[in-house]
């Protein structure tokens, strides 16, 4: 059995069916590809049938989902029956920097907790704050109150058999100069870390070197690769950049940027790491052409250093 | 008659290979020089939101991504210019991704965001703003609570929809912008309900004639325009040759038929949708409104756009000076 179970983060927007079963119909309706890209039939077909055991599922698009589904356990149950689990979600904490708006922040953290336990899932990988083009700097005071907030969603989650990993984006407000603070803030008890290896190496982080330093607290990762690492401050912090006007991409199938995934391998070995790597392909123009691509690279580039 | 382009057929909601180009600006700003080499100088825009709350202000849909990228409307409306663009006809609003169990959400939502494309819509001087009158019946009834009665549901349901109506045409009309009722085929207001419910408002509201919605319903556009002449605000031209023989329109995801799957939407004159007869019913009427070319579902922008402009010239107004 494989110490790593590789899931696939749900970027595919809204999936407006549940199962097509004219398909051949719809096909000839236009004679292109959309027909192959709008049930969850095929596409949860598609993820077990590329290599993925797992789906991380979107909170944008719940509404859709229990739409097609009426309940989690209705999709885990659909998913499970085409040889794929839900592995987490993912939770925006927004505002979680303001003191008085920890009662809200704790509460719309419990109802992503409930949600993802409902689905099965263990992963709640939780973005603290806002950008940091809304709210950044912030005070050591702003960073603790997050902190706090965070650590108290942690612990409802493992009380629900949930882990919330810490997940900054590259253009959040804890970033470069006080994501480490963050995590040392808040209880290890309650807190793990999603290492996404593509955004902390834009922060500026050496991503290998942050995998041995927090190695403990690492207990899932978002896998993808960048040609951008150590992006500067005034890149970062500007407005809405995670979408560039001009197309230019941050993230790629591992790879194809310049991050060392055999280094990370190495010591993902050394420390006998066992879980769900979710791999992340936000921003590809294809999602099932990176969805192979990167497979093929972890199951025959990564798997002959640990699997 | 002026006429124009919807940018709904920018699909930004369901996957498919490049759709995450949509999300750039580059995008846009090639697609206002293709709507303007295919002969098309208005556009309507539908208000989205959605991509604000992500920081998606590549693509132009809001006032907040408008201000992001060009500073003001103003801007934005010389960009469309110098791509050959004369302006912005109009703005369509659909509330229904503000609908959850919380309903006084719902209608503080639809009365913010409705107040603020009114907003827009005089900043970039748009005739009419088009709401569409109620979430899909389907998405309702997951909404309506255990202990009400989906009659009474409705009833108080329409009766708050009402005064959230009543006081946005007044701002609207403050504005100088026409507030006009869409009535998709999955609405409480379906077909020839809509028009009742208008009649009935305290302010002056129009009727957006959407024919592909209608044909769906089992309403001929031509009639309702000939019986409806003083409320018309404005009219989107879509084409469907789909039948609801099945009550499709009563499902959560309407636009997907469960059961079976379907372009519901098709590109114009792929559809049965009578665009003659409609067009000469406006003309009887002397509408002198704007149509707008709908493409909504539409599976290749570039295709819509062509074989849209191509339908116009040689198969609806080729003998008809007026038009040119």
């Amino acid at each position: 059995m494989s110490n790593i179970k590789l899931s696939h983060m749900s970027h595919w927007k809204t999936i407006p069916y549940k199962k097509i079963d004219n398909f051949r119909n719809f096909y000839y309706e236009d004679k292109r590809n959309g027909a192959y890209y709008s049930d969850w039939d095929r596409i949860l077909r598609y993820h077990f049938a590329t290599g993925y055991e797992g789906i991380e599922v979107a909170p944008w698009d719940m509404a859709e989902m229990m739409a097609l589904f009426g309940t989690p356990q209705n999709f885990s149950s659909f998913a499970k029956e085409r040889g794929v689990s839900v592995s987490g979600m993912f939770h925006g904490a927004d505002n979680s920097h303001i003191a008085e708006k920890f009662d809200e922040v704790l509460e719309s953290g419990k109802r992503a907790v409930n949600l993802l336990e409902a689905f099965g899932g263990k992963h709640l990988n939780t973005c603290p704050c806002n950008n940091y083009c809304e709210v950044g700097p912030l005070s050591r005071e702003q960073t603790r109150n997050a902190a706090k907030v965070i650590t108290e969603i942690g612990r409802y989650a493992v009380d629900h058999g949930v882990q919330i990993g810490l997940h900054n984006e590259f253009f959040c407000a804890i970033n470069k100069e006080n994501h480490r603070e963050f995590i040392e803030l808040t209880d290890p008890r309650y807190v793990f870390y999603c290492l996404d290896t593509a955004q902390i190496a834009i922060i500026g982080e050496d991503m290998v070197k942050f995998y041995d330093d927090y190695h403990e607290r690492i207990n899932t990762f978002h896998l993808k690769d960048t040609a951008s690492p150590k992006l500067p401050d005034e890149i970062r912090y500007s407005k809405d950049i995670e979408i560039v006007d001009d197309g230019t991409r941050w993230f790629w199938e591992p790879g194809e940027g310049v991050l060392d995934f055999k280094g990370l391998w190495e010591l993902m070995k050394k420390y006998q790491f066992k879980g769900w790597v979710t791999v992340e392909t936000d921003g590809t123009p294809d999602l099932l052409a990176s969805m192979a691509l990167t497979s093929y690279y972890v199951k025959h580039e990564l798997a002959a250093i640990y699997s | 008659m002026k006429h124009g382009i919807s940018f709904e057929m920018v699909d930004l909601h369901h996957q498919e290979p490049n759709r995450n180009v949509r999300e750039s600006k580059y995008f846009w700003d090639e697609l206002y020089t293709l709507v303007s080499a295919s002969g098309f100088q208005y556009i309507e825009i539908p208000y989205e939101p959605k991509w604000d709350f992500g920081g998606r202000s590549g693509i132009p849909l809001t006032n907040r991504s408008i201000t992001v990228k060009f500073q003001n409307a103003k801007n934005y409306l010389a960009q469309l210019n110098q791509a050959g663009i004369k302006g912005m006809v109009g703005i369509h609003l659909d509330p229904s991704i503000f609908l959850g169990e919380n309903l006084a959400m719902f209608f503080s939502a639809t009365n913010h965001y409705g107040t603020e494309a009114i907003d827009f819509a005089s900043k970039i001087g748009a005739d009419f703003l088009t709401l569409t009158a109620t979430p899909p019946i389907g998405a309702l009834h997951t909404v309506c609570p255990k202990d009400t009665s989906w009659d009474d549901f409705v009833k108080a349901f329409l009766q708050k929809t009402a005064g959230l109506i009543n006081g946005l045409a007044d701002y609207a009309a403050q504005k100088g912008v026409k507030l006009c009722l869409k009535n998709e085929y999955w609405t409480l207001l379906r077909g020839k309900e809509v028009v009742p419910f208008i009649k009935s408002l305290q302010t002056k509201v129009f009727l957006d004639i959407d024919t592909a919605n209608l044909k769906i319903t089992g309403v001929d556009p031509a009639d309702l325009v000939a019986e409806n002449a003083d409320l018309i605000g404005c009219v989107h031209f879509t084409d469907t040759s789909f039948v609801d023989d099945a009550e499709y329109y009563k499902q959560p995801m309407p636009e997907f038929p469960d059961g079976r799957a379907t372009q519901v939407f098709k590109d114009i004159g792929q559809g049965e949708v009578d665009f003659p007869k409609v067009l000469a019913a406006l003309k009887k009427i002397k509408y002198k409104g704007t149509i707008v070319f709908n493409c909504r579902q539409t599976r290749d922008i570039c295709r819509a756009l062509l074989r849209t402009r191509y339908y116009i010239d040689n198969k609806l107004t080729a003998s008809d000076k007026e038009w040119r």
